[in-house]
């Protein structure tokens, strides 16, 4: 049997979850794992060609069972998501190993249990991502769910709390999943692609309904679309450090994997844009835009309020999610471009933006944004790496975010879609306001006593950060790059490909070239610089050889604030958070429990035989009737 | 030669009669004549087995032939379930030394023999004596524990056992009347001339609700909480592993040989729909670990009578895989439960105790909520490709009661995983930490090795079930085999 690229790169991702299990353990295993995320890598671009020409490369595995073909394979689809995954894996797993990986032993962590999930939860991705028909993508998917579960729950105590949420939230996905699977095997007889694009030609309106309804809901419960993105947050955040820079930046993106391949491939976003609501001006694809931005607007807004450095992050993750989404189902090719590209654009920053904050923890112990600040002496180097993450999340040039956004907002407006573009630029006003509050209350002010002595992060930790950083404005200064895989991408999914160059796109409608638009402002700066230095020498003085409003400053007189953050806006905005989700979260759980209650009463009543005699009766009854 | 199959009833009926005796004059002789006796009858059922035939045959008792005489049926179902029957009894063989443990043993082989009795008998009168049979000796083996709250769990399954029995009887004898034969065989011949009104329906009820009782059917299914509960947890793990799956297996041979009306597929839906929804939701507040399985044991057979339920035998594939599936997590489960008594809470810190329990624990799990590939899965998307085709309403309200309550099943189970996992409170010392250990915690192995190479190999499982389920299916096949009134 000869082995296929994609065999290989299989094979070398199951044994390193092999070597994770085996000599996780191990002193050196972090650093072992490492180099095999970087094998893994290095097998995926074997295969570039897909990503720059498409085509695909299958795998030599495969089954027959019940009936059943089993096959997986690769395009360019694949390919990309398969490059972010392992790329996100190969940088958390530097960025764990040494500093960090003895720090978390120290404090009872288990090193080997945190290894073995990260190995895993990468094998399953890849398995996730090869598959060829529609079982082997629910295998994949389930596979995905639980090692996901691994991961976010093996930290214990609250982060566990949070994987059972998770987990429920995802079964309950899954079996949407499960249920639409059933009835499309019942309507094309097969699970294989070709026959489910033959199939829906001939559904029925109803049924079609029914089933974006079950994938987009099983699949967008992944993703964290409103009104399911309760779980991400908790779950992500509590994971340990690394892990949640990797969850943070591509695990829910397998929800958007696989709506891009079953709803846009496979339905076809005419099919859906044929689906109407009754009763209304809107059909499915404009109630999936309405639900991506609200899933951008209220998930930001909550990321505001948070006092956690990593709650904060996390629920802009699943904002960002939202404008992925919105540019997919907006399906031209700006947008399809732009949401795939943030795709690639988040999981940069986010992880880089995830590590910088567990670098501060690291050092001072506490992620509580009301207990920092002033860090940008101790830690310059981590400010930087933030301060550049920061830019790319809030979509500001001249960071790669900038470019995926503004491929989504052009599109919007090319679409003659005004409505969806004010609600996508109150998310990013969002966006803005909460990561100035992150690095804020981080690194701005006051540096408190307790930090006097804090150093700059370990270089273990240092250089995956710098990596990123450098990726997140090298992608912004040329996006053709990635412009490129998602080019052939969109070919693969059938959406329109737009015109791009190095430094953007061309369109009669706007073109975008960053070379141009970084230089402008690197223009700026250099001016700016020009200024600041011809004004001579300036002096550094002690923190508190200060004063401030008269009075000298000492350390007990905090002249930072960063309790009650955004006070003001909180008062004119502050009746809006009700909480409305967690209300119907809670009012679903109650009822369960109610009902459970009532069930088991019905069990513990001791007059079984009169149950038996009466049910006999009726049923007798009934027949002769 | 497949004579030697009569022994695997009569051999255990023998023996449970005579162990009591054997005891007072050799204590040696008596606590191995048991497992003796059973590792013959699997070894006999292998040795069919592996003489590859497939054809199934029947055997006549006394050498009346039917429909006068009673016969044995024997397929591959049958087969399979007697086997099944032989090993779990050997496994779950109550292996004490004191002298209460005579009167135990001896009921567990007239369990058995009664067991291997329902798998095999060709007819509906012997079917009913097997089915007493089996009851009594549950009777006694609930109550062995000793404890009060066994006592009057095991009067209350005993008072709905009884009536159930009666009722069954009663349909038993509502088919007797109309068609004057009992013979299996006989009556797939007479039936859709003669049983396919309401007094054939009537009768199906009857001993449906009969049954039911031993197959959990909602709603004649309240003794179970109270009775896994209380007894012995390896009588337990043989009454929702197997016995509940072979007045499953009747009911299925009935529905597909005689009873072919839409109405009682009607009730089996309905019924299995409700039995899934009370005993999933039951479970899902279920402070012991114990009663939280038996809700769920309640639940799954729920599902099973959903597949049943399907039109023209198209759910047997699923039933039987459901039911293999069932019995294996089950009796495993119910092995880990046997040290993890009490509250669920107590258990915290018990995975670093017992570590190859609580992976267990988690793979049955896993399984049981249908995680790709173990076998859960593939008989849980054999059950819904075959709802999904339906038109009929009823069966997609089946289907989506169905995906619901495997996402509760999923809560539950995973809060008891998350617990086991979880660090023990400070002040609790390890011995006080429940962990399992010795032969419970073997024979739970023994059945994740078993799932586990179902999971590996699961195609040739598959199209051997598979096989099995044609066969099953396969009525003028039945009706040729025993081939009642001779050369008709």
């Amino acid at each position: 049997m000869i082995l296929t690229l994609l065999d290989e790169l299989l094979l070398f991702s199951g044994v390193t979850l092999l070597v994770a299990l085996t000599i996780g353990r191990g002193l050196a295993a972090g650093w072992m794992v490492t180099i095999l995320y970087g094998g893994q890598l290095l097998a995926l671009t074997k295969m570039a060609a897909l990503g720059y020409e498409g085509g695909t490369i299958a795998s030599s595995l495969s089954f027959e069972v019940m009936g059943q073909m089993l096959n997986w394979r690769f395009d360019a689809l694949s390919w990309f998501f398969a490059l972010i995954t392992l790329g996100s894996a190969l940088l958390s797993s530097w960025f764990s190993c040494g500093a960090w990986e003895r720090d978390y032993i120290k404090q009872g962590g288990n090193i080997w249990l945190f290894h073995t999930a990260m190995a895993l939860n990468v094998f399953t991705m890849l398995i996730l991502l090869a598959s060829g028909d529609l079982l082997s993508l629910f295998i994949g998917w389930e596979l995905v769910s639980w090692a996901g579960f691994l991961l976010m729950a093996l930290a214990g105590g609250v982060a566990t709390k949070a994987a059972m949420r998770y987990i429920t939230y995802a079964m309950a996905g899954g079996m949407a999943v499960f249920g639409g699977l059933a009835l499309v095997y019942s309507a094309s007889g097969s699970l294989q692609l070709e026959a489910v694009i033959t199939a829906v030609e001939q559904i029925s309106t109803t049924k079609l309904w029914l089933l974006v309804i079950l994938f987009g809901g099983g699949f967008g419960i992944k993703m964290g679309l409103l009104p399911f993105h309760l779980w991400q947050a908790p779950a992500y955040a509590e994971t340990p450090g690394p892990g949640s820079a990797f969850l943070g930046a591509i695990s829910s993106r397998m929800g958007l994997f696989a709506i891009l391949l079953v709803l846009v491939k496979l339905f076809g976003i005419v099919n859906i844009d044929n689906l109407k609501v009754p009763f209304t001006l809107i059909d499915a694809r404009d109630l999936l835009a309405w639900l991506a931005v609200l899933t951008i607007i209220l998930p930001t807004f909550t990321a505001m309020k948070q006092n956690d450095a990593r709650h904060l992050l996390a629920w802009h993750g699943i904002g960002q999610g939202g404008y992925m989404l919105l540019g997919i189902v907006v399906a031209d090719a700006m947008g399809g471009a732009g949401g795939l590209l943030h795709v690639f654009n988040h999981a940069t920053y986010q992880a880089a933006l995830f590590m910088a904050v567990t670098a501060v923890i690291y050092r001072t112990g506490t992620s509580d944004l009301n207990k920092l600040g002033g860090l940008v002496v101790r830690m310059p180097l981590s400010f930087m790496v933030l301060l550049i993450g920061i830019i790319g999340l809030a979509g500001l040039p001249p960071m790669n975010g900038f470019v995926s956004k503004w491929l989504v907002y052009r599109s919007l407006l090319n679409q003659g879609m005004p409505l969806l573009f004010l609600a996508a630029v109150i998310g990013t006003l969002g966006t803005i306001l909460s990561v100035y509050k992150l690095i804020h209350n981080i690194f701005l002010g006051q540096l408190r006593v307790e930090h006097e002595h804090v150093a700059e992060a370990p270089w273990s930790m240092m250089i995956p950060m710098l990596i990123l950083s450098a990726i997140i404005f090298i992608t912004g200064l040329m996006p053709g790059i990635p412009l490129e895989w998602i080019a052939s991408v969109l070919q693969t999914v059938g959406l329109p490909v737009p015109q791009y160059t190095l430094g953007g796109v061309e369109s009669n409608s706007g073109s975008l070239d960053m070379i141009w638009v970084i230089g402008v402002l690197f223009a700026g700066f250099g001016i700016g610089a020009v200024i600041f230095y011809s004004a001579g020498r300036s002096k550094r003085v002690h923190q508190l050889d200060n004063y401030a409003g008269g009075h000298f400053l000492s350390a007990d007189v905090r002249y930072q604030y960063s309790d009650n953050f955004y006070a003001g806006l909180m008062h004119l905005i502050g009746g809006w958070y009700r909480g409305s989700f967690l209300w119907l979260e809670r009012s679903i759980t109650s009822m369960i429990e109610f009902l459970s209650l009532g069930m088991q009463g019905l069990y513990r009543r001791a007059n079984a035989e009169f149950y038996l005699l009466s049910t006999a009766l009726f049923v007798i009854a009934w027949a002769v009737i | 030669m497949n004579a030697y199959l009569v022994l695997t009833i009569a051999l255990p009926l023998l023996g449970a009669f005579l162990l009591p005796i054997l005891m007072r004059s050799s204590i040696a002789i008596a606590l191995w004549s048991g497992p003796a006796i059973l590792i013959y009858g699997c070894w006999t059922i292998a040795d069919i087995w592996l003489q590859g035939s497939t054809q199934p045959i029947s055997i006549a008792i006394g050498g009346f032939a039917p429909p006068l005489g009673i016969n044995l049926y024997i397929d591959s179902l049958a087969l399979l379930f007697a086997f099944a029957v032989q090993l779990l009894g050997l496994i779950f063989w109550p292996f004490t030394l004191d002298q209460d443990s005579a009167r135990r043993q001896s009921l567990m082989l007239l369990l058995v023999a009664a067991s291997t009795g329902l798998a095999l008998s060709g007819d509906l009168f012997n079917l009913y004596v097997f089915y007493e049979l089996a009851a009594v000796a549950t009777f006694g083996l609930a109550s062995a524990s000793g404890s009060s709250a066994a006592y009057v769990a095991t009067l209350r399954y005993l008072i709905l056992s009884g009536i159930g029995s009666v009722l069954t009887l009663f349909g038993i004898a509502l088919i007797y009347s109309k068609t004057g034969t009992l013979n299996l065989a006989h009556l797939a011949q007479l039936a859709p001339a003669q049983l396919n009104d309401e007094l054939g329906l009537t009768a199906f009820l009857s001993i449906l609700i009969g049954i039911g009782v031993k197959a959990e059917l909602f709603p004649v299914n309240t003794w179970v909480p109270e009775i896994y509960a209380t007894a012995s947890t390896r009588l337990s793990a043989f009454l929702a592993g197997l016995l509940s799956k072979l007045a499953l297996l009747i009911i299925l041979r009935l529905l597909l040989l005689i009873f072919h009306q839409p109405e009682a597929a009607q009730v089996l839906l309905i019924l299995g729909i409700l039995g899934v929804v009370s005993g999933e939701l039951a479970a899902w507040r279920a402070k012991e670990l114990r009663r939280m399985l038996a809700f769920s044991s309640i639940g799954q057979l729920g599902v099973m009578f959903i597949a049943m339920a399907l039109p023209d035998g198209a759910g047997v594939l699923a039933v039987l895989a459901l039911a293999i599936h069932h019995l294996i997590i089950k009796s495993g489960l119910f092995m880990l439960a046997e040290d993890w008594g009490g509250a669920i809470q107590r258990l915290r810190g018990s995975a670093k105790m017992a570590p190859l329990g609580a992976a267990l624990f988690v793979l049955f799990s896993l399984s049981l909520v249908g995680m790709p590939p173990l076998p859960g899965f593939w008989a849980k998307f054999t059950l819904i490709t075959e709802l999904a085709g339906q038109s009929e309403p009823l069966y997609l309200i089946g289907l989506a009661v169905f995906l619901l309550a495997t996402v509760i099943e999923a809560s539950y189970l995973f809060r008891v995983a998350a617990i086991l996992y979880q660090d023990a409170p400070r002040e609790t010392l390890d011995h006080e930490i429940p962990k399992n250990e010795g032969l419970s915690l073997v024979t739970a192995t023994l059945f994740g090795a078993g799932l586990i190479a179902a999971a590996v190999m699961i195609a040739p499982v598959g199209d051997s079930l598979n096989t099995i389920a044609v066969q099953v299916q396969d009525i003028d096949l039945y009706i040729s085999t025993v081939n009642p009134g001779g050369s008709q």
